[in-house]
């Protein structure tokens, strides 16, 4: 009689890094940095109709210590910068970036005196979402590719 | 349409006829330019007379009428309101480019101040007197007015030289 048939069907047996993955990619806690209009196209994103929760992340978690994904949403002046920063550095690791909106990604139509050119001068952003605001599924899109990262990453080595 | 002038105007007219420049009168809200010398004097007459009773400040802004043949580049305007008798009234008063400075009226009302500190920060305005006339929109080592018509859109790399010190 072998170990097998005592414990049948009721374990299985993975890796450390997939049951760790597995959990962070379907309950990310987003950090909303609503700072303009795409803010508003965010909160539809995660209304019923489009519902974010479908992939987990719809426990927008209002301190960054308890965030794991930075949604920059909206266009960030530079007094606004350091703030953003130091909330970035606020995020524990294993963390996150999605630059929503032409504006965080690039400044957008903003190409003037106080307005950050992309976001992405100052802190990583590991997905863009472009539009001017993007639609709910870019967002959604923007969501799932953060997950495809999140598989990707192990607990030993950040990749 | 009366053409009397509302009394307010003539009030202005009698008691500061040096100061007194212009009035205008559009659909009912009228308008009055005045010397700046005044301008503390006039806005405080206006908010402590019995009869007019102007007690709210709607706002205070800054035109710039950089080729616009003004009387001066800058005009500072104050718009007030009087819950009693629910009128409005507009004061204009130009500000030279070599002289922007203007006494403060934060005394009168403690909205100016966040108000004035406004105009200072994107028009280089200087109010004398103000308590604490610190930028209010851009950063604190902002230079250059924005607002100001020949200021670049862009800037003058402000942007650019911008650090975040950590
Ligand atoms: S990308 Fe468009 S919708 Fe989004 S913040 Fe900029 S202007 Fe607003």
């Amino acid at each position: 009689m072998g170990i097998e048939t005592l414990i049948k069907n009721n374990v299985l047996v993975t890796t450390v890094d997939a049951v760790v993955n597995w959990a962070r990619k379907n309950s990310l806690w987003p950090m909303p940095m609503g700072t303009a209009c795409c803010a508003i196209e965010f909160m539809g994103a995660l209304a019923s109709r489009y519902d974010m929760g479908r992939f987990g992340a719809e426990r927008l978690s209002f301190s960054p210590r308890q965030a794991d994904l930075m949604i920059v949403a909206g266009r960030v002046a530079i007094k606004m910068m350091p703030v953003i920063i130091r909330i970035w550095e606020e995020m524990p690791e294993p963390k996150w970036c999605i630059a929503m909106g032409a504006c965080a990604s690039s400044g957008g139509v903003f190409d003037t005196y106080t307005l950050v050119q992309g976001i992405d001068q100052f802190i990583p952003v590991d997905v863009y979402v472009p539009g001017c605001p993007p639609r709910p599924e870019g967002v959604l899109d923007a969501l799932i590719k953060i997950q495809r990262l999140v598989e990707q990453d192990s607990i030993i080595k950040r990749k | 349409m009366n053409s009397e002038k509302r009394t307010e105007i003539l009030e202005i007219k009698n008691r500061f006829p040096d100061s007194y420049i212009k009035d205008e009168e559009f659909r009912g809200d009228i308008s009055i330019t005045v010397k700046k010398n005044k301008i503390s004097e006039i806005l405080k007459f206006l908010k402590d007379d019995e009869n007019f009773h102007y007690n709210y400040l709607v706002d205070i802004t800054c035109v710039d009428y950089l080729k616009l043949n003004e009387i001066e580049r800058f005009a500072i305007v104050y718009n007030l309101y009087s819950h009693k008798n629910n009128s409005r009234i507009r004061i204009k008063t130009p500000v030279p480019e070599n002289d922007t400075s203007i006494s403060t009226v934060s005394f009168l009302w403690k909205a100016a101040n966040w108000l004035e500190r406004e105009v200072f920060d994107l028009f280089g305005i200087n109010f004398i007197g103000h308590p604490d006339l610190r930028r209010i929109m851009t950063p604190d080592n902002y230079t250059g007015h924005p607002l100001r018509k020949d200021y670049p859109l862009k800037g003058r790399g402000e942007r650019e030289k911008f650090k975040v010190v950590k």
